[in-house]
């Protein structure tokens, strides 16, 4: 550092590094007005609608304090949408992860045609996600096409004795409609994850690989002792977008099950239950407090992703 | 963190000093009244005070409303040109509007920029009505003499607000009836008792999923329920009544047609409503509203069906539900005086009659011929209760009870019990809230 200093002719005179850093600020101005404006004043806004009596045409009214984050917590199906979410997350996360990581790692390899395959995998992820909905909503359906497949594959008495009948309604059974929306997610995603980890299996230099192949390792040992941990940085990166995109959970739980998180519930979120809270009901005060909640979860389980992958990522 | 949440509670005390007391709680602020309205619009034949003529206003109004199918854009186009034949200083900008309606709304309602005529559905009325969105009518309707006496009382009821006032008239309505294929059921079951003979004569037959389509839940259901002398609330809308010995043997009759096989859901035969399963065969017997005629004959104009009414239960009274929507007149419209005297056309004889004449809607009004092929369904409007809006927070009731009675058929438990226990319970709720 003393060396470049030495060199830089404009560490002469305070005069140069203060304009530089003034027009540094200057750049950087316009994007954090928007930042506080748009991310932290939405969020203070948000707080004080949450702990009024809110109209939304005529503005506050009665202050009551955390009255509404009290009554949330007394509703039986906000804590519903609450373990909707936390499963979904627990279950789509890693499932994706894996599914984005094995894809990664198979298109990395010198194939012939890995351009198509990466294209090919990552296609569902550019699709729209209503339109990819509403075909697995078609193909999960009782007389769809997987029912079809697996009964002219002759693979019916496993699924029965899973419990699961002929005709089974994949996305209209309370049972069985998270875990479709989980895999429809995961196919619709993986792609997605493919592109951060292929991004992250390029800065792994080719050296390291080199020397254990000529320590005698497998390519098993290569991926568990190489490839995995030093992908640390992209995993950090792909769980921390995964678990926020899935406690977000909004459009295929609303295209699949309506506004009210039919069948039974099964498909409630919290955006969803937020969503008709403020939109259906126009309460929006205590949508507003179901918000920070939300904000709350998703910020503490960043922080512990945090902890548990370490310092920042390298990139 | 913690200068985070020293900072979060200095800006919830500065905003509770800020706005405590000096902004007006929602209730004060209801729609402003005609004579008031009249006044800011600057418009002639003002109603304060003297009566109101409508031929004397002049000037403009927005019209707007969700749009079902092009035949609705063109009956209400229609209907639109009648009314500038009749009311020809009034201009008329319709304008429909597209995607989620009530969130479209919402943002209008918070922006203070609302169509001066719009729809609302029955089952945000009450709530639209109590946010203060909608301007009373009941001021206009006085000076004007408007006669809603005509109106059948289960369209007009949901336009209540919780003070009384009436805040949106019925454009339109439906009635829930029993639409059944002529070649699988010759004669329309009267009873509920028929209705189950006809249904256990079926089953398995004619290449039947199930011998009908049923919904999961009140919105068909509570029909079933009303028939069987069962009910929600009572009928001054104070009173819990879903733990009634007759409300419980309604259920459960309701679940055991599903565990006998002689009902099932749209969504169990692979369908997306039971209009469908109707046309494609897959049940005879189901329980919708006008909506399924251009369904049928547009999609499945092969299959030959017919309209029965609902079949009556055990309270020996015939009995159905009714679905309506109404004009409304925005707190917040600019041109109150010019949104009235196109809301009155619009639900009054001349307009319903060449509204519904358009094909896609039923009338609202006595006094309006019935159109061709509708006749049960619109005599049903004589004895029908509302489907919707007529209790606080039904909306949640509903999904209470949906869960529930989709939960016993998915897990084939069949049990009444449970479905009163959370249909009870989000009773309790709407009417304590």
């Amino acid at each position: 550092m003393a060396i470049a200093s030495a060199r830089d002719p404009r560490a002469s005179t305070g005069i140069g590094l203060r304009s530089e850093a003034l027009a540094g600020y200057a750049f950087v101005a316009i994007p954090m007005v928007l930042f506080f404006v748009l991310n932290i004043g939405s969020i203070l806004y948000a707080l004080f609608i949450s702990v009024f009596q809110w109209n939304i045409r005529s503005g506050a009214g009665a202050f009551i304090g955390i009255q509404n984050y009290q009554n949330v917590f007394k509703d039986p199906i906000f804590i519903r949408a609450i373990q909707n979410s936390l499963y979904y997350a627990i279950v789509w996360v890693p499932l994706t992860m894996a599914v984005g990581l094995f894809l990664a790692v198979l298109v990395n390899q010198k194939l012939r045609g890995r351009t198509f395959f990466r294209a090919a995998f990552y296609f569902p992820a550019i699709a729209s996600s209503a339109a990819v909905t509403v075909l697995w909503i078609f193909l999960a359906a009782p007389d769809g096409l997987f029912n079809g497949i697996r009964g002219a594959l002759g693979l019916n008495p496993i699924f029965q004795l899973l419990g699961f009948g002929p005709n089974q309604n994949w996305m209209g059974d309370s049972h069985t409609a998270l875990n479709s929306v989980i895999l429809l997610n995961a196919w619709t995603t993986s792609g997605t994850f493919m592109l951060f980890y292929l991004a992250s299996l390029q800065t792994i230099p080719g050296e390291v690989y080199e020397a254990a192949a000529i320590d005698g390792a497998g390519s098993w040992q290569m991926f568990w002792k190489i490839t995995f941990p030093l992908l640390r940085p992209g995993h950090y990166f792909v769980a921390t977008v995964a678990v926020i995109g899935a406690l977000q959970l909004f459009d295929q739980v609303r295209i699949g099950g309506g506004t009210t998180g039919d069948p039974a519930n099964a498909l409630m979120t919290v955006v969803l239950y937020l969503y008709n809270l403020a939109f259906y009901k126009f309460d929006f005060d205590r949508a507003a407090a179901v918000g920070l909640i939300l904000f709350v979860i998703i910020f503490t389980i960043t922080l512990i992703q945090r902890r548990l992958f370490g310092s920042a990522p390298s990139w | 963190m913690r200068r985070l949440i020293v900072l979060a509670a200095i800006v919830v005390l500065i905003a509770g000093a800020c706005t405590s007391g000096a902004t007006p709680s929602p209730s004060a602020s209801t729609g402003t009244a005609p004579s008031t309205a009249a006044s800011e619009s600057g418009a002639a034949g003002s109603p304060s005070g003297a009566a109101f003529d409508p031929a004397s206003i002049s000037g403009n109004a927005t019209l707007s409303g969700w749009q079902s199918s092009d035949a609705e854009n063109k009956a209400l186009q229609d209907t639109v040109t009648a009314f500038a034949a009749a009311y020809p200083n009034v201009k008329v900008d319709y304008k429909v509007i597209t995607g989620d309606y009530p969130t479209v709304m919402a943002t209008n309602f918070a922006s203070k920029n609302v169509p001066d005529v719009f729809y609302v559905d029955a089952s945000f009325g009450t709530p639209w009505a109590d946010q203060g969105f909608l301007l009373p009518l009941d001021d206009y309707i006085a000076k004007q003499g408007f006669d809603t006496s005509t109106f059948f009382p289960g369209y007009l009821a949901p336009f209540k607000g919780t003070d009384g006032k009436t805040y949106g008239l019925p454009k339109d309505g439906n009635t829930i009836g029993m639409a059944y294929n002529t070649a699988d059921v010759p004669t329309a079951p009267a009873t509920l008792a028929d209705l189950v003979t006809a249904a256990t004569a079926l089953k398995g037959k004619n290449g039947l999923k199930a011998p009908m389509c049923l919904n999961p839940g009140l919105d068909r259901g509570l029909a079933f329920l009303y028939a069987q002398g069962g009910s929600i609330v009572s009928a001054d809308g104070k009173t819990n009544m879903v733990d009634t010995p007759e409300t419980k043997a309604a259920v459960q009759w309701y679940l055991d047609l599903f565990k006998n096989g002689l009902g099932m859901t749209a969504a169990d035969m692979g369908d997306d409503w039971c209009g469908t399963s109707l046309g494609k065969k897959h049940a005879a017997i189901t329980f919708e509203g006008g909506w399924l005629d251009p369904a049928m004959s547009s999609t499945y104009p092969d299959v030959k069906y017919a309209w029965g009414q609902m079949p009556t239960g055990t309270s020996g009274s015939p009995v159905t539900i009714s679905y309506t929507a109404a004009y409304a007149i925005g707190a917040d419209s600019k041109n109150k005086d010019q949104a009235w005297v196109l809301l009155q056309y619009l639900v009054g004889k001349d307009g319903m009659t060449k509204w519904t004449s358009g094909g896609v809607a039923l009338p609202s009004r006595s006094d309006v011929p019935t159109p061709t092929g509708k006749d049960v369904l619109v005599a049903q409007a004589q004895f029908a209760k509302p489907g919707s809006g007529f209790m606080k927070g039904y909306a949640d009731v509903q999904k209470a009870f949906q869960d529930a009675f989709t939960k016993e058929i998915q897990d084939k438990t069949y049990s009444a019990d449970k479905v009163i226990e959370a249909t009870k319970a989000a009773v309790d709720a709407a009417l304590a809230s």
